[in-house]
C-alpha cells in the first residue's frame, strides 16, 4: 500500500496536465489559428455591424453586399505611394493564383478608402481597375466608414498637410478575409506573399464547406 | 601662356585624374520607380545605395528633372499601423549598403512635370555629404521586377 500512494499522486498530476491542456485549448487554442502565411484565422468567425457606403460602381455598398461570396477588404488611399500599391499589386497576384476557382468561390478585393474627401467613387473606380479589372474602391462618409472600421479594429489618422496640401494618412496594414455569411474570418498581416494567402484562402475555404 | 597659368591648368589636370581614380563615391543598383496608377500624382522609387568609402556618408539631396520634389521617406508598422516619416538625412554608413524596397525607405517622387509611363526613364540625381553627386536613369514599371 505504500508504494500506491505516490501512484495516486502522478495519476493525479497527469489528469490535472490534461485537464489544464484541455481548458487551455478550450480557451486559446480554438480562438486564433495561424496559418502558414502568418493569417489569424477566427474561430467563430466574428459578425460585422451594419453600415452604408458606397462602391465605386455608385451602388449602395452595404453589409449585405458582402453576403453570399468570399471577400477580401484592405483600407487605404490613392495618395499613399508605397505600401497601398504594393499591397494591391500583390492582392492582384493572389487573384491571379485563385483563378482555376469556379466563380462562386472566387473573392472579391474591396479597397476601402480611409481618405473618402480625396477618393470620389470616379477616383476609386480608375485607380482600382489599373489593379484587376474585378477589384472594387469602397467610399462614404466618415461616420458610416467608422462603424466598419471600429468592428475589424481598423484605425486611421491624417498626417498635417504640406506645402501644397498634400497629407498622408496613417491606417492599418492588415487585409480582412470576410466570409459568405458576412463574418470576419480571417486577418492577413502584411508582407503579403501572394502564393502562400492563396493556399491559405483555399484551406479556409475548404474548412468552411466541412462546417 | 604664363608660367603661372601653366602651373594652373597642371594642378587641374591632377586633381581630376585623382578624382577620376578614386571612383565615385555611392553606387546604386536595383533600380526603379513604380508607375502611378491613374489620377495619382505621387510615385515611388526604389534602390539600393552602396557607400565606397570608409566614412559614413548622409544623402544630403535627390533631384530630378521630372519631378518638382524629391524626398525621401520611409514606411513604418507599428501594431498593424502603417505610417510615413521624412528622412531628411539617410545615412549609408562606410562599405555598407541602403536599401529603398516596398514597405520601407523609398524616395518620393511628387507633382511630375508629364504622365510617366511603364518604360519611361527618369534621370534623378543624388547629392552626399562628401559633395560628390551621382546621377542616374531609372526605369518606370508596372510591375516590381523579380529580386
Amino acid at each position: 500500500m505504500r508504494f500506491k500512494k505516490p501512484l495516486y499522486y502522478v495519476l493525479a498530476a497527469v489528469l490535472a496536465v490534461l485537464i489544464g491542456l484541455g481548458i487551455g485549448y478550450w480557451t486559446f487554442g480554438r480562438q486564433r489559428e495561424v496559418t502558414d502565411s502568418g493569417a489569424l484565422v477566427l474561430h467563430p468567425p466574428k459578425p460585422l455591424p451594419a453600415f452604408g457606403l458606397e462602391a465605386d460602381t455608385r451602388s449602395p455598398f452595404t453589409l449585405a453586399s458582402l453576403h453570399g461570396h468570399w471577400s477580401f477588404l484592405y483600407f487605404g488611399y490613392t495618395h499613399c505611394p508605397d505600401v497601398c500599391p504594393t499591397t494591391l499589386a500583390d492582392l492582384g497576384k493572389m487573384s491571379t493564383q485563385l483563378a482555376d476557382l469556379p466563380a462562386a468561390s472566387r473573392p472579391t478585393v474591396y479597397f476601402i478608402s480611409v481618405d473618402p474627401k480625396r477618393d470620389t467613387p470616379g477616383v476609386l473606380a480608375r485607380y482600382l481597375r489599373y489593379f484587376n479589372a474585378d477589384f472594387v474602391g469602397v467610399s462614404g462618409a466618415p461616420d458610416q466608414l467608422q462603424l466598419l472600421t471600429h468592428a475589424l479594429g481598423v484605425s486611421f489618422s491624417y498626417d498635417p498637410p504640406d506645402q501644397s496640401d498634400n497629407y498622408s494618412v496613417e491606417h492599418s496594414s492588415v487585409v480582412f478575409l470576410i466570409n459568405p455569411e458576412a463574418e470576419e474570418a480571417a486577418v492577413f498581416t502584411s508582407p503579403i506573399v501572394p502564393l502562400r494567402m492563396a493556399d491559405d484562402y483555399r484551406i479556409i475555404l475548404t474548412q468552411h464547406g466541412d462546417r | 601662356m604664363p608660367n603661372r597659368l601653366k602651373f594652373l591648368w597642371l594642378i587641374l589636370l591632377l586633381l581630376t585624374g585623382v578624382a577620376y581614380a578614386q571612383g565615385p563615391s555611392v553606387s546604386a543598383s536595383h533600380v526603379w520607380i513604380r508607375e502611378a496608377p491613374p489620377g495619382v500624382d505621387t510615385l515611388a522609387a526604389y534602390l539600393t545605395l552602396t557607400n565606397h568609402t570608409g566614412e559614413t556618408l548622409t544623402l544630403s539631396n535627390v533631384s530630378s528633372t521630372d519631378f518638382n520634389s524629391v524626398t525621401v521617406h520611409r514606411t513604418l508598422q507599428n501594431n498593424g499601423m502603417d505610417s510615413m516619416v521624412a528622412v531628411p538625412h539617410l545615412s549609408i554608413p562606410a562599405h555598407q549598403s541602403v536599401k529603398l524596397a516596398p514597405g520601407g525607405y523609398h524616395l518620393m517622387l511628387m507633382q511630375p512635370i508629364k504622365p510617366l509611363y511603364d518604360g519611361d526613364l527618369v534621370m534623378l540625381t543624388f547629392t552626399f555629404s562628401d559633395h560628390s553627386s551621382l546621377s542616374i536613369m531609372a526605369p518606370v514599371r508596372r510591375d516590381a521586377p523579380q529580386s
